[in-house]
């Protein structure tokens, strides 16, 4: 299933263009604008760009994400879905391999993010592990938002509907959390939201992964996140997986 | 069998069995319940009430084992458009458990089989509906499945495309697949089922071989058309006189002025209107005997207009 999505995209390379081309642009911009801010209240010291860019590389997951959404509701209204239902395949295959296409782009996007990091300034101090870690981390946390933009997509069933309703909270996602600004120059009433949000976790950890310090506490946050949003939202979707009855 | 739609009751009390090798069709008009009938038996949807056995299996509770031995081709063509025909073909192979080499052979035979050979490598988006509707009926087959289910295969297709696509019908009878046909068309049905089963509103109307079914719903039809429409009332007032028949027998179309009437003795009725008109000087464009409509053959059959 996931070979079937790649395929498609091998075919099509001009539909490669956006979910390649866009992170870098926003990394550009981001960086341009916000990058010499001289905000150093953070951990360690450092620049503000070393601060925003981890932050920029877990946005993207979550932008990149809601698309797997919309993608899985436009299969299953289709007779392609209805023949897959026909078949002795298990209903959990559609979206697992979707995730596993998901899987290898978010991946490819995070390399070429670090390779733009570097160009821009931004160094991962802790050798090939740290930039491994990094892309697992942008990796699971982009599939588990893609799996809840799955669940979600299903749920709505309205394909305009879902665009919207998928698309604008997960711009909403990244600002109210780590990825832009500590916790602590967050609005007040912010600062718990933000502190749940597993943006938060996630840019903390890229964070650590990069500069390398410890991280064991936001490993556990977002290993709980992750694995708590792929397993209900995935069982969930899996289950909406039906024929319209 | 029951299936419900919130109020309205898609399937109500259907029964009917499919002999091994034999096709069995089921006629209806748009809303009588085929699709809802396909779809339960494909395992897609489930009924509310009642058992459905396919093959031995209850497709409830052994959905898998069901679907491992029945293709399926449905309305919306079961493909992906982006992909190459022959990928598509492969994917459906690897999904019913076929391994990669043994579904590319599968796959050019039946390319072959259908006379897709040369479409195999061009994206599904770039064929003709008749193109789509074969390759969606070797997807069918690319797991040799016990039972093929079809549902309307050739509605909507142009005549040509509707022959090429009973051309594979016919070999796959001859290949003596089982097979279950949905239809709108007493032609399709008339032209390959062993059975037929007509079914009305969720319920089946009448059941026989096509011999039996066209011995009830009667003779063909004879159609007139005038040259001049403002004669048709004076035309069936001929046609009642001289062949004396009840005026109720003669159904006037005014508009188009076009007169049909039950040929009961076929050519014979025919020569006989034919003669009635001219004799009264009444001019004719076009006379001509077809088979009863779905509509007149229904209501021959169910006592309702379809």
């Amino acid at each position: 299933m996931a070979g079937r999505q790649l395929r498609v995209l091998r075919m099509n390379p001009g539909r490669l263009i956006y979910p390649l081309v866009q992170p870098l642009v926003l990394l550009v911009l981001f960086v341009s604008v916000l990058g010499n801010l001289a905000i150093a209240r953070q951990a360690g010291g450092g620049s503000y760009r070393e601060f925003l860019i981890p932050g920029i590389i877990i946005q993207n997951a979550a932008l990149t994400a809601p698309a797997t959404g919309l993608a899985l509701l436009r299969d299953a209204g289709s007779g392609l879905a209805d023949r897959f239902r026909s078949l002795p395949m298990s209903r959990a295959a559609v979206l697992v391999g979707r995730l596993a296409s998901d899987a290898a782009i978010l991946a490819v996007q995070a390399v070429l993010l670090l390779g733009a990091a570097e160009l821009l300034g931004f160094r991962v101090r802790t050798g090939l592990a740290g930039l491994a870690g990094v892309v697992a981390v942008a990796v699971t946390f982009g599939l588990a938002i893609a799996t809840v933009s799955a669940w979600l997509a299903l749920l709505i069933e309205d394909a305009e509907t879902a665009e919207r309703v998928l698309f604008f909270p997960a711009i909403a996602i990244a600002f109210v959390s780590s990825a832009f600004a500590p916790v602590g120059e967050l609005a007040a009433w912010m600062q718990p939201i933000a502190r749940a949000n597993p943006v938060t976790a996630a840019a903390g950890l890229v964070r650590s992964l990069a500069s390398g310090t410890p991280a064991s506490g936001q490993l556990l946050q977002l290993g709980c996140w992750v694995t708590a949003l792929l397993l209900v939202p995935g069982i969930l979707a899996v289950r909406r997986w039906q024929a319209p009855s | 069998m029951i299936k419900a739609f919130g109020q309205v009751s898609a399937l109500n009390g259907v029964d009917l069995t499919v002999g091994s090798g034999d096709l069995a069709a089921l006629l209806g008009p748009n809303g009588a319940g085929k699709t809802t009938l396909v779809r339960i038996i494909a395992t897609l949807t489930r009924p509310d009430a009642g058992r459905v056995r396919v093959l031995g299996y209850d497709v409830a509770a052994q959905p898998a084992q069901v679907r491992a031995r029945i293709g399926l081709t449905g309305q919306y063509a079961g493909l992906d458009e982006e992909l190459h025909g022959r990928d598509n073909l492969v994917l459906i192979g690897r999904l019913g458990g076929l391994q990669r080499r043994q579904a590319r052979q599968r796959a050019a035979e039946l390319a072959g089989t259908f006379g897709l050979a040369d479409a195999m490598d061009r994206p599904v988006r770039t064929y003709s509906g008749g193109m789509r509707r074969r390759l969606d009926l070797a997807a069918s087959l690319m797991n040799h499945p016990t039972l093929l289910v079809l549902d309307e295969p050739t509605t909507g297709l142009d005549p040509v495309s509707r022959q090429q696509l009973w051309a594979a019908l016919a070999g796959l009878r001859a290949h003596g697949t089982t097979m279950l046909l949905t239809t709108q068309y007493l032609e399709e049905a008339d032209r390959f089922a062993d059975v037929v089963h007509v079914l009305d509103r969720g319920r089946i109307a009448a059941s026989g071989t096509p011999a039996q079914l066209k011995a009830r719903v009667g003779s063909r039809v004879a159609e007139i058309r005038l040259t001049d429409p403002a004669d048709a009332a004076g035309a069936a007032r001929a046609l009642a006189r001289r062949l004396s028949l009840p005026a109720g027998e003669i159904r006037t179309e005014i508009g188009a002025g076009r007169l049909t009437l039950t040929a009961h003795d076929g050519p014979v009725t025919l020569l006989a209107a034919a003669a009635a008109l001219q004799a009264d000087g009444i001019g004719v464009d076009d006379l001509s005997l077809r088979q009863p409509s779905l509509d007149e053959a229904f209501l021959a059959l169910t006592g309702v207009a379809a």
